[in-house]
């Protein structure tokens, strides 16, 4: 079927197979491959996006029903050439390791600070529960949710002995 | 995904009950697809068709009323009963069971009805239905039927559904609002998991009832229970109604003592 879908603000007709997945959509028919396949099965987050303005594990949306929908993915955050302030303090704070979690990541963030813009800690690991990353422990991906938000307390420098 | 399948978005209830009439096995009703979407992908589900309902006007719709009682469309997601304000006042045990399903992005597409048809035993959401005594209304192209939700559960992902019907609303009773209640889950982490058990507790003012998830082929409730009972007979009056099996997640000895243990921490919390 032919479906008419609103890409980070760009409109896209393409004919599709009606068992296609959203995210097998954007990553392969459209090349917007910053979003990521993990498990497939709506466990880790890492194909989180936006569709009709909450995240969705994208994996589990089909594109037929995307039809006539707008969705937004990693590659509308940065704009003109310039990271957006979430990417910014992801890089700041190493929130960023292998990077596979980081799209999705980023998704469930801007969500969570759209919910609670001063978001407590408790309130990130809630809003975060259906994004997993396998290389920091989580602890970086916070504090940078915390800096942008206005959080964030620096903690002292370790002393060496 | 292996299996190739049409997707057909019907506009009107009648169109869909239309394309499911001859109620072969083949066709599957799509709402947040966060179940059906995942089985497919594993080969559970093998449907020709899969028939989104999201498009026929009224199906996300929550709507309450005094006397009436409170009724949840098919489309109805359980982020969107964590937002309603009439739920959050006037059923909490149904927000304390949202709360504990899946994440924060599931939660957006996952629906109330879904988790019900579903039928897994480890539903987050028919604990709560099962304490509030809710009502599935049920519709095909032969006429309209009402299935209490007990009755609704026939086994291991089995419901009373046939495949040429549809369910088209969840029906609350307007007397069982106010009832206070709280759903506690058993997880291996604190964030996203499927339940090891769940167990539901509620106040519905003559007595209590309380529902289990993941102890019994189906989600349980006990009978009317007063709230005179001791702790002791609390927990006996559970221990009757589960059938725990041991599995991946854990024995069924464990399984049956931690019900013991939420009920009365919940009992605690709730009734005394």
């Amino acid at each position: 079927m032919r479906i008419k879908v609103t890409v980070n603000n760009r409109i896209y007709e393409r004919d599709i197979e009606e068992n296609r997945t959203l995210l097998r959509f954007l990553r392969e028919d459209l090349g917007l491959t910053g979003t990521k396949e993990g498990c497939g099965a709506g466990e880790c987050g890492a194909c989180t996006v936006f569709f009709n303005g909450k995240t969705v594990n994208s994996c589990m949306v089909l594109a037929a029903e995307a039809d006539g929908g707008v969705v937004e993915t990693i590659e509308g955050e940065a704009s003109g050439g310039m990271l957006s302030v979430l990417q910014e303090a992801f890089e700041k704070h190493g929130a960023v390791q292998c990077g596979f979690c980081t799209a999705g990541m980023i998704m469930s963030a801007r969500e969570l600070i759209h919910q609670h813009p001063h978001p407590t800690r408790k309130e990130i690991l809630e809003g975060l529960e259906g994004n997993f990353c396998r290389c920091t422990g989580y602890e970086q991906i916070i504090e940078a949710i915390l800096d942008v938000t206005g959080g964030y307390e620096p903690k002292e420098e370790l002393s060496y002995v | 995904m292996l299996v190739t399948f049409s997707y057909k978005a019907p506009q009107s209830r009648e169109q869909l009950l239309d394309m499911i009439a001859t109620g072969e096995s083949d066709s599957k009703l799509l709402a947040g697809g966060t179940d059906l979407l995942v089985n497919i992908r594993n080969g559970v589900y093998r449907p020709k068709m899969v028939v989104d309902l999201k498009k026929i006007p009224g199906v996300d719709a929550i709507t309450w009323d005094k006397k009436t009682g409170l009724k949840i469309g098919p489309a109805v997601t359980i982020n969107e009963i964590l937002t309603d304000a009439n739920i959050r006042q006037h059923y909490p045990l149904l927000c304390s069971c949202a709360r504990d399903l899946a994440s924060f992005q599931i939660r957006n597409r996952a629906t109330v009805v879904g988790n019900i048809v579903n039928a897994s035993p480890c539903s987050d959401m028919a604990p709560a239905l099962l304490c509030l005594d809710a009502t599935v209304l049920i519709e095909s192209k032969q006429g309209k039927r009402e299935v209490p939700i007990a009755e609704f559960f026939t086994g291991v992902k089995r419901t009373a559904l046939k495949p040429n019907e549809m369910v088209t609303s969840l029906h609350i009773p307007a007397d069982k609002a106010g009832v206070r209640g709280v759903y506690r889950k058993l997880k291996r982490i604190q964030g996203h998991d499927l339940g090891i058990v769940g167990v539901a507790v509620a106040n519905v003012g003559k007595g209590a009832r309380i529902g289990v998830s993941s102890s019994a082929p189906t989600p349980v409730v006990t009978p009317l229970l007063p709230l005179s009972l001791s702790l002791p007979e609390v927990i006996e009056a559970v221990n009757v109604i589960i059938h725990p099996i041991s599995d991946v997640r854990c024995s069924k000895e464990y399984r049956t003592f931690m019900v013991g243990e939420y009920t009365k921490r919940l009992w605690k919390e709730v009734i005394s």
